[in-house]
């Protein structure tokens, strides 16, 4: 599990902005600076936020990828999605 | 000896400044901040000390302390990309102050880290930017972890706040100070608690009118008793920023607030106390 790489691939949307724009273009490949695992990827690229929730990636951190547009996700998506992991679905 | 001449609990939500740019001064939040900025005006302080969690943008989880003060001439903010309606601010500190404070709480057994040359995030700067115009007194950023487990205890918040007003009532230089807490209530920020189609939502209403009663009642221990780690974490995953509210009653004695505004669609409150 690589938690941290998450949280802080999450924060450098906000910070770094070239690769805020990578990320909403090739997301693939704008990762692979990064050490994840293979379902890490997997989650992240298919904008599975109830699996990195569960994970333990740090919802406020994962909420740039809504607010950015990134994997798919927007306000609207990324709200259905986590609502259904439920109050107990996480950490 | 520096004097405290007021305390004030407020939130600091990111677009808020936008939104009364935007619905103008006499719009609620509006109404609600402007009470607070006149009550300090009055209160004329010559510094600000402020009792804030950071969001993940002063600290990070490879380097992240319980408790930590700002201690230098200056600092920025937000670094956090503006909502609209502020600019990013230089804001003037008080450091040989802040320094005191942070010496004298280590001595006293609080593991306070220390901050040089650092900014801050809309936590701080959005009270600030409503209360403080122009950034015209100094301030002083305390850092009190608030949202990630595990949270520091009620008590040790309210205990840290007693320490800080002693080495306020003993400083040499006759100051008065004003203390701000800010943070939610009640507030689930991106978590699964929120409503569908927005960012947030206010998974506990019930403990936001409970803290109220404490609050209006002026009964702090009534308050810090219900503040249980597993209390604050069930109203919201920023629940814990009461402890921020916590540590500023230290200085207000158990009295009732002048003013106490709920904003429920929030989560929050807005009070004041001239001391």
């Amino acid at each position: 599990m690589s938690v941290l790489e998450l949280d802080r691939l999450c924060r450098e949307t906000l910070r770094d902005h070239a690769f805020r724009k990578a990320m909403q273009t090739d997301p693939a490949a704008a990762i692979a600076r990064y050490r994840l695992t293979e379902d890490e990827k997997r989650a992240l690229l298919a904008g599975d936020v109830v699996t990195l929730h569960r994970m333990g990636v740090n919802d406020f951190l994962m909420g740039y990828l809504a607010r950015f547009s990134i994997c798919g996700l927007n306000i609207q998506t990324y709200s259905e999605r986590i609502i259904s992991a439920g109050p107990g679905g996480g950490h | 000896m520096a004097h405290i001449v007021a305390a004030y609990g407020l939130p600091h939500t990111p677009f808020f400044p936008s939104k009364v740019e935007e619905e103008g001064p006499s719009s609620p939040t509006g109404v609600m901040f402007g009470k607070a900025r006149d009550s300090l005006a009055a209160a004329k302080p010559d510094v600000i000390l402020i009792f804030d969690t950071d969001h993940y943008n002063t600290f990070f989880f490879d380097n992240f302390p319980i408790l930590a003060i700002g201690i230098d001439e200056g600092f920025r903010g937000p670094n956090d990309e503006p909502r609209g309606g502020m600019p990013v601010y230089d804001v003037p500190s008080m450091p040989r102050l802040a320094e005191a404070i942070r010496d004298e709480g280590v001595r006293s057994g609080f593991d306070i880290a220390t901050l040089r040359d650092f900014s801050c995030d809309h936590s701080v700067m959005v009270p600030l930017h409503f209360v403080n115009p122009g950034m015209k007194w100094p301030v002083i950023p305390f850092f009190i972890s608030g949202h990630v487990p595990p949270l520091p205890p009620a008590r040790r918040c309210f205990e840290l706040g007693r320490q800080i007003r002693r080495t306020l009532e003993a400083y040499p230089e006759d100051l008065r100070v004003a203390i701000i807490g800010t943070g939610s209530f009640s507030l689930e920020v991106f978590g699964p608690r929120i409503r569908l189609g927005f960012t947030d939502g206010v998974p506990d209403p019930e403990w936001v009118h409970e803290v109220c009663r404490y609050l209006a009642a002026g009964d702090t221990e009534g308050l810090i008793a219900a503040a249980t780690e597993d209390r604050m974490h069930a109203a919201g995953n920023v629940g814990g920023e009461l402890l921020n509210w916590i540590a500023m009653l230290a200085f207000t004695d158990n009295r009732k607030p002048d003013f106490l505004d709920k904003q429920m669609e929030n989560g929050h409150a807005y009070a004041g106390w001239r001391l």
